[in-house]
């Protein structure tokens, strides 16, 4: 085949124009440039509430604009939505399929939505006038798992699946308006900038892809890590995106230098990376293991500095409020908790 | 040409013509691009409460002692 091989030449020399491009502008190193910085100190967060009633492992959480009420989603069929402040449960949704992955909260409050081995999107509303809470769509396109959704707005969702395509959904007619393919291997969790024009996905490809939400785009890719990527998120300012692998690590890629600047890894830490959150600053990144505990790192020395233990199994999901107030932790062991 | 090797090529243009788009992207200096990243941190480091730690009195998840008037 002559034209496979002019490809696959053409390739090769397209990525080593792209190492030389990205080599070109390490004028310094993220290490150098804070090597007069101190790491911070200690942080000792302590667990303040217990979210107590799953009935099986929690795979995911994910909190409201408000700080305070979160929903999660568990494979004993129910999505929780929970008043952390007090720990009541405000919906207690039964789901068709137990076999859920993922949730998310609109950020107007007015849904949640969730989805796993139904290769579905299923759309609930909260705010019927009768009260009770039901599926208002169910967004079905995937030929495989849904990993994760993150709602743009109560008329727009993207997803991630195992299919290893995201899709971007008009959640009012329930069609796919964009479809972002690309990866080689399942997409299993993605973020939305701060600023809503792109999304980032993590894959089992050991990748991770920048895409722009209205083009359908992939604008840029990062490697590096050594096995599947299962959390991703940004970096607060939007310029940066963190990425947590079964390779044990998490990496800080800088989006306009197009490269990774640093590895959050440890010699004594040789399990995968469920979840991650990064504080308001920035300066912490929160990550949950498979080991049952969860790592607090400063960003810029990439130093352990504290620790989250009190799971008595997998650490599965973790979110920092946007009010930056609190954590939240999710783990197999049925509980939710919630640190600061 | 089987539909095997079709799509094989079809694959193969579409991972060049990506690869071409990334190539060109303009990329800043690292200098830079860290001065920015740790400016946003000293920033917004004040408002950072799980980094500067939260006084009991207006932390929401704690509970509150409760006054008794007796």
């Amino acid at each position: 085949m002559g034209e496979m091989e002019q490809l696959r030449k053409e390739a090769e020399s397209l990525k080593d124009d792209i190492t030389a491009a990205r080599k070109a502008v390490q004028d310094l190193t993220l290490q150098d440039h804070v090597a007069g910085t101190a790491v911070v100190g200690r942080v000792q967060l302590k667990t303040r509430k217990t979210l107590r009633g799953h009935l099986a492992k929690i795979y995911a959480m994910h909190w409201g604009t408000d700080s305070k009420l979160c929903v999660s989603a568990s494979q004993d069929g129910k999505l929780i939505v929970w008043d952390s402040y007090s720990t009541n449960k405000v919906h207690a949704i039964p789901l068709k399929s137990s076999w859920v992955m993922t949730c998310s909260y609109a950020p107007s409050g007015n849904m949640v939505a969730c989805g796993g081995l139904d290769n579905m999107c299923s759309i609930y509303n909260l705010k019927a006038k009768d009260g009770n809470v039901k599926v208002m769509r169910e967004l079905a396109a995937h030929t495989g798992y849904l990993s994760c959704c993150r709602f743009l707005s109560d008329s727009e969702i993207i997803t991630s699946s195992g299919d290893c395509t995201c899709l971007l959904w008009d959640i009012e007619t329930g069609t796919e308006k964009t479809v972002f393919a690309g990866h080689l291997g399942d997409c299993m969790s993605l973020g939305v900038a701060p600023d809503f024009n792109t999304f980032i996905s993590g894959a089992c490809d050991f990748t991770a892809k920048l895409w722009d939400i209205r083009d359908g785009q992939c604008r840029q890719t990062f490697g590096g890590h050594e096995s599947d990527i299962n959390a991703i998120g940004f970096f607060p300012n939007g310029n940066a995106v963190i990425t947590g692998s079964d390779d044990a690590s998490c990496k800080l890629y800088d989006l306009r230098s197009d490269q990774e600047l640093i590895t959050f890894q440890d010699s004594s830490i040789m399990c995968g990376v469920t979840s991650l959150a990064p504080s308001l600053s920035g300066r912490l990144l929160l990550a949950g293991y498979d080991d049952f505990n969860c790592n607090i790192w400063d960003t810029l020395k990439a130093e352990r500095v504290g620790v989250l233990s009190g799971h008595d199994n997998r650490v599965s999901c973790i979110g920092v409020t946007p009010d930056g107030m609190a954590c939240c932790t999710g783990s197999w062991d049925s509980f939710l908790k919630i640190w600061n | 040409m089987d539909v095997y090797c079709s799509n094989n090529v079809l694959q193969a243009r579409r991972t060049v013509e990506q690869l071409r788009l990334e190539t060109e992207l303009q990329r800043i200096k690292i200098s830079a691009a860290a001065e920015q990243i740790v400016q946003y941190c000293q920033e917004h480091r004040r408002a950072d409460p799980l980094l500067t730690g939260i006084a009991a009195s207006s932390n929401p998840f704690k509970d509150k002692k409760t006054c008794v008037l007796l």
